[in-house]
């Protein structure tokens, strides 16, 4: 039971993991926490399941469409609803994302209707014994695939031209320009890879719980948002560990505390942290 | 159809209140609270609990209810407003969330069923089960409200509050104790919240926790930036605008979140001041110094 959790707690914590990772480069840039990032994970996944619906592509396309498909939508949002107010107030920006957020998402109500949409493709996935306790190989595929992106995500900012770009940008946007960076293109980069690591967690949900619908990023885009916080906004790290510590506690709390309450686990830790270490566990860049 | 005109007046009134209120916190502390709405909701509950338990009458209910939400507004407020604006936000938010799922499971609360038969207010061996004179309330609540309010933002306090909204480090400089001043202000506007609660409980009699979910805090925020931030006479307008545009768009019921979504990001890019902001207030505190 405990164990079971735990697999529960880890899958669903490292799609957390994915869309806070979104959330924390893109805070690390801008200063902005983008409220439309859950519905950008819910584009992803809409996208993905139109398609396969359509029975004519396959699933690793399809994949990469929704992919694409969150990227885009990122790219153009962060140039139509937060470009225009960079330099205002930080409330005039955040209030503009709510408003993004709301409008994407009753778009998709009217586009494609309150109801659950089942994952059109059915996997064989089976039950297999790890070491005497069983693990579902739904649960190991996702999990294996999130820790692929979030290395590949390591390994393109760490070691790559564009990457260091974009971490410079971060630290300080006006010495980044002075070094010949151009700092909104590395912006839009980042809304690219953030959208489109979230869009990959929304697909990977629409399958670990057959439905896709257009309030499904609200809960997880807030969640991740406090995954990004528990590890330190601004550090990569520290939101992978965020999410998963979040994912954890909360399939832990639903089993042992309250099912009811589930979604406020992850509120009330958020707030303990913010009271207790507001810098995160591991040291935001942030602040 | 009077008293469908009486409705809609009545219901506006108690947005009025509301958006008066948030706007205190985001006009004039530069602070964003995005739970609002649950301190409507805890008001609401704590007036209807006292008056079908202990049949309180409606001014001890009232003022109980804006106890209880200036209560919780002080505990949310004391170890969270220290934090930026955008933690603030996604704290509020959390808080709204938090207070949603304790309404919908919790036993006292009735559940998703709600509270049905709060009995509407008498003063005196009057009740006020008449739309007109429940009117007559809400509206001399409003006056009293913003009577208040033009009051406050008007004095040293107020002063000190839009000092802290334009730059904070300097406020402390001067001698504002900020973090006093900011939980202050959060606290009063949670009590304003509570109080619009009250009415509104006590007018529809029944309430139940759909009505104070996100969708509320988001359409009180679409109030305030409509009418302009740091605006309470655009509070009202913008209150008034978005209770009767939708009744007048009736067809387009669907599409509401849509354009309050939409309405947000256009205003915001186009006319950050709001449609009574120009002129009438400096918006220079939205543009970040330096």
């Amino acid at each position: 039971m405990f164990f079971q959790q735990l697999i529960n707690g880890l899958t669903t914590g490292s799609v957390y993991a994915l869309i806070a990772l979104g959330y924390t480069m893109i805070y690390g840039i801008l200063g902005l926490i983008n409220f439309a990032q859950g519905e950008i994970y819910m584009c992803g996944a809409f996208v993905t399941v139109l398609l396969l619906a359509t029975g004519e592509v396959n699933f690793f396309l399809a994949f990469a469409l929704g992919m694409g498909a969150a990227a885009l939508l990122g790219v153009v949002l962060e140039r139509v609803a937060f470009r225009p107010l960079r330099g205002y107030h930080p409330l005039v920006p955040l209030i503009s994302a709510i408003g993004a957020s709301i409008f994407l998402q009753s778009l998709a109500l009217l586009l494609f209707g309150p109801n659950d949409r089942p994952f059109p493709i059915q996997f064989a996935f089976s039950t297999i014994k790890i070491a005497g306790l069983p693990v579902s190989t739904l649960q190991i595929a996702i999990l294996a695939a999130a820790l692929a992106f979030m290395v590949l995500l390591i390994v393109f900012v760490r070691y790559t031209t564009y990457g260091k770009a974009i971490v410079a940008c971060a630290l300080d946007r006006d010495t980044a320009r002075l070094m010949g960076i151009n700092v909104d293109r590395m912006v839009s980069l980042t809304f690219l890879l953030g959208s489109a690591l979230s869009g990959a967690a929304g697909i990977m949900m629409a399958i670990y719980y057959n439905a896709t619908y257009p309030r499904m990023g609200l809960l997880p885009g807030l969640k991740a948002f406090s995954a990004a916080i528990l590890g330190g906004v601004g550090n990569i790290p520290g939101a992978i560990l965020g999410g998963l510590l979040l994912g954890v506690a909360e399939s832990l709390g639903a089993a042992y505390i309250s099912s009811g309450f589930k979604d406020a686990i992850a509120f009330a830790i958020l707030i303990l942290v913010l009271l207790l270490r507001p810098q995160g566990i591991l040291r935001g860049r942030g602040d | 159809m009077t008293a469908y005109v009486l409705h809609l007046a009545i219901i506006a009134g108690i947005y009025i209140i509301l958006t008066v209120s948030i706007n205190l916190i985001i006009g004039y502390a530069g602070q964003v609270s995005l739970g609002h709405a649950a301190f409507y909701g805890i008001g609401a509950y704590a007036s209807a609990l006292v008056s079908l338990n202990w049949h309180f009458p409606f001014a001890a209910a009232a003022l109980a209810a804006m106890l209880v939400a200036g209560v919780c507004g002080l505990a949310l407020g004391l170890p969270t407003l220290r934090l930026k604006e955008d933690y603030l936000a996604i704290v509020t938010l959390g808080f709204g969330v938090i207070v949603d799922l304790i309404f919908l499971n919790l036993g006292i609360t009735g559940g998703p069923d709600g509270l049905p038969g709060i009995p509407p207010p008498s003063f005196f061996g009057l009740s006020f089960r008449q739309p007109w004179l429940y009117l007559v309330l809400v509206i001399v609540t409003v006056i009293l409200v913003l009577i208040a309010t033009y009051r406050l933002v008007d004095s040293y306090h107020g002063r000190a509050l839009r000092a802290i909204r334009d730059h904070e480090i300097t406020a402390q400089v001067m001698g504002i104790n900020t973090p006093a001043y900011k939980v202050f202000i959060f606290t009063l506007a949670a009590a304003l919240a509570g109080l619009a609660g009250s009415l509104y409980a006590h007018y529809i009699t029944f309430i139940n926790p759909e009505t104070f979910g996100l969708h509320t805090s988001i359409l009180i925020l679409t109030m305030v930036v409509l009418g302009g931030m740091g605006s309470i006479l655009g509070s009202v307008l913008g209150a008034v605008i978005l209770t009767i545009l939708p009744e007048l768009l009736r067809e387009v019921h669907a599409y509401q979140d849509l354009v309050y979504g939409g309405l947000l990001v256009v205003l915001l890019i186009w006319r950050p001041e709001g449609i009574l902001g120009r002129g009438k207030l400096s918006l220079k505190f939205l543009k970040k110094e330096g």
